[in-house]
């Protein structure tokens, strides 16, 4: 009984009287809704008028939320803690994946996903859909963290692209001029970008956050440290990196950048086409790279991405699943990804003439997805990720030494951990 | 008709009130003590279950939330101060009469009228280092040698936040005390002057004590809404640089909607009324004294 207090306080405090477009609108109407960004809402369109087309009788009604990814994750929050049907579709984010799972919001596709379907996706991008074995988000696209730089400038001092973190930062110091030209610029703001840089940097150093099988966090590890002592050096002693950057998010950095005032750039794939963009000041003088490591390390880049899952509250959850089934077809990822220079999720996606047409910049891409390094799928990632933030941002800010901010980090994350281990073998706690 | 008809009559007529306060105000109040009192964990749903007072002993040992507590009594006690101040001063000055006195107090009055987090995204921007005004005015006047990470220093951060905070609410002290002041009747100002007051002393002892219910309403409102800051810090900063920034009600938050624990939000929110209410009753008591020895 005390299992329902929660649902049912939930259902009280957050169902305002909300409507359900599918059960008013005429008999024979049915409707599928779901919540998406304003920017992608022009891409969606094609695919849902198709999908209106093929479904006589369904509407698919493509919800504008905030553009925010941190608003819209409240925002499906409300309704789902509400148990309210309206969303039957789930569009998020990679690291919504865990939560919104653990808290049985969302439908188990594993019966519904045949394993040769599941075959045509990206690995990394299926797993990231996936909690405790079973999956629950199909991806549409992914995006995984790179390192651009501006070739012709490199090219012109007669370097080569940089693999390791000690030739990016005697590039980086060699061709800047602050504060016109800054070496090197990223995400530091106490936010989940953040989180993002720090962790391919941290691949890069050879070091781990949780490990997904023993729960082992590797936070007060050497290789950690190395880590962020890198990332202090761009901001601190001889900077190439403006004071800045631990305020800024990905469009801050990418702005710079674009207007030419700085060599070096981490930022998911969305910059590439924007840098390529017909007014673009850099336009053909960019490349790209992976995350630099040490010599003995593997680089890779922060995995992320979208997808789509069914709302356990939805009334219509195989006409879900169809939708499902076609956003993420070959033509879905073409209406996506066309257009935006969004990564597809689906391989043979990588080697349609009409997407590299549209986007040269896709070959590159697929083999940047290798060693992609994924965030770690516990229920409370939010708070995994709040206790990091906090203490990387501390130590970026100058008010604690490297070691000693991760060390309170791996003190509280295994303390987490701990807890909600205790919470998943507790007895009769399943409904 | 008896009196007694004319109180039951007098407690009929209030009931839908009384019935309308207890289901938006009370319920919910009681709905938090309650789910304060159970931990809420995530196992194939949002469970809740009994643990008494488990949730405030966690909350006592947790560094993290004494931080929030000292960030949101520093951010209170300044942001209040400095508008509490200013507000009077404001007030004195658009009083009297003068030309163009309405458009003066229209503009003064502006901050107030604009929305808190757009107002925040204003001053991220104003703080920006590369974009932001403040770094190329100081820069122009030679005050400071390269950019400043104004929102990337815990310190400048914090006072970021109180200056968009001392901008937008001074207004509000302003309005205020400005009606305070015309309900102090020009007779008692013209016997302080006839008796040879000069203007300090007749600022300290008249205007001030006549003054000091305006103040404490600002006080209080002021007071309570600073305590309770969310919006402000939550678009400028996120709550950073490492924490310096995060306020009680940014925590609450946290924990409500991103991690899902109700059950700790709960506590969070609990503990910090009751913190307020105890500080509340303090100054009440203070300002009660003082009263008595005034008269």
């Amino acid at each position: 009984m005390k299992q329902t207090v929660m649902a049912a306080w939930a259902a009280w405090a957050l169902s305002t009287a909300s409507c359900h477009p599918a059960a008013e609108v005429g008999a024979r109407t049915t409707t599928l809704s779901l919540m998406l960004p304003p920017s992608e809402r022009p891409f969606w369109e094609p695919i849902a008028r198709r999908f209106e087309r093929n479904h006589p009788g369904v509407r698919v009604d493509l919800v504008e939320g905030a553009q925010s990814t941190d608003l819209r994750e409240d925002l499906y929050t409300s309704s789902l803690l509400a148990r309210d049907p309206t969303f039957d579709l789930v569009y998020g984010d990679v690291t919504w994946t865990p939560k919104f799972a653990a808290a049985g919001w969302l439908l188990p596709l594993d019966d519904r996903l045949s394993e040769q379907e599941r075959g045509h996706f990206l690995p990394a991008a299926l797993a990231a859909g996936e909690y405790e074995g079973r999956l629950y988000r199909v991806p549409m696209r992914t995006d995984v963290g790179l390192l651009y730089f501006r070739r012709d400038l490199l090219q012109r001092a007669g370097r080569a692209p940089p693999e390791t973190f000690e030739q990016l930062v005697a590039t980086a110091r060699a061709l800047q001029s602050p504060p016109a030209v800054w070496g090197f610029v990223w995400q530091g703001k106490q936010y989940e970008g953040l989180i993002c840089n720090y962790l391919e940097i941290l691949r890069g150093h050879g070091g781990f956050w949780v490990d997904p099988a023993t729960r082992e966090v590797g936070l007060d590890h050497a290789e950690a440290v190395a880590a962020l002592e890198f990332m202090v050096r761009c901001v601190r002693e001889e900077p190439i990196s403006p004071p800045g950057v631990t305020t800024y998010q990905e469009e801050e950095s990418r702005r710079l950048f674009q207007d030419g005032r700085a060599v070096f750039l981490r930022n998911w794939p969305y910059a590439w086409s924007l840098a390529q963009s017909a007014d673009s000041p850099i336009r053909d003088r960019v490349g790209v790279l992976p995350m630099m490591r040490i010599r003995d390390a593997r680089a890779g880049g922060t995995l992320g991405g979208w997808g789509l899952g069914i709302s356990a509250f939805s009334r219509h959850p195989d006409l879900a699943m169809a939708f499902i089934r076609d956003a993420t077809s070959l033509e879905g990822q073409r209406d996506l990804c066309g257009p935006t220079g969004y990564a597809p999720a689906r391989r043979d996606a990588y080697e349609d003439p009409v997407l590299l047409a549209a986007n040269p910049f896709l070959t590159e891409l697929e083999r940047l997805h290798e060693h992609a390094v994924a965030r770690p799928a516990v229920a409370r990632y939010a708070l995994a990720s709040d206790i990091l933030q906090r203490h990387l941002s501390a130590a970026l800010a100058g008010s604690i030494d490297a070691r000693r901010a991760l060390s309170a980090a791996a003190r509280e994350t295994r303390a987490m951990l701990k807890g909600s281990r205790g919470l998943t073998r507790a007895p009769g706690s399943a409904r | 008709m008896s009196p007694s008809d004319g109180r039951r009559e007098r407690l009929l007529q209030l009931t839908p009130a009384l019935l309308l306060l207890a289901a938006v105000v009370a319920v919910p109040i009681l709905r938090i003590v309650q789910l304060s009192l159970f931990r809420v964990e995530l196992h194939q749903g949002v469970v809740a279950r009994w643990a008494g007072l488990d949730q405030f002993l966690r909350l006592w040992q947790d560094g993290r939330w004494w931080i929030t507590l000292g960030n949101t009594a520093f951010f209170t006690g300044s942001s209040v101060g400095l508008e509490m101040g200013l507000g009077v001063a404001f007030a004195l000055l658009i009083h009297p009469r003068f030309r163009a006195r309405g458009a003066v107090r229209a503009l003064v009055l502006l901050p107030w009228a604009l929305p808190t987090a757009v107002m925040s995204l204003a001053w991220g921007w104003i703080f920006n280092d590369s974009f932001g005004v403040i770094n190329d005015l100081l820069g122009r006047l030679g005050l400071i040698r390269g950019p400043v990470a104004w929102l990337g220093q815990p310190g400048t951060a914090m006072l970021a936040l109180v200056v968009a905070d001392v901008w937008k609410n001074t207004p509000f002290v302003t309005l205020i005390v400005l009606a305070g002041l015309q309900g102090i009747p020009e007779q008692v100002l013209e016997a302080a002057r006839v008796d040879g007051l000069a203007a300090w002393p007749r600022f300290r002892r008249v205007v001030l004590p006549l003054l000091a219910p305006s103040l404490l309403v600002a006080l209080a409102f002021r007071g309570v809404q600073a305590y309770g800051a969310f919006d402000l810090p939550y678009v400028l900063t996120g709550g950073g640089p490492g924490g310096a920034t995060e306020t009680v009600s940014l925590y609450a938050y946290q924990n409500y909607f991103r991690y899902l624990d109700f059950g700790y939000g709960s506590a969070i929110v609990v503990q910090g009324v009751a913190l307020a209410t105890l500080l509340a009753l303090a100054m009440m008591r203070l300002a009660g004294s003082r009263g008595r020895q005034g008269a």
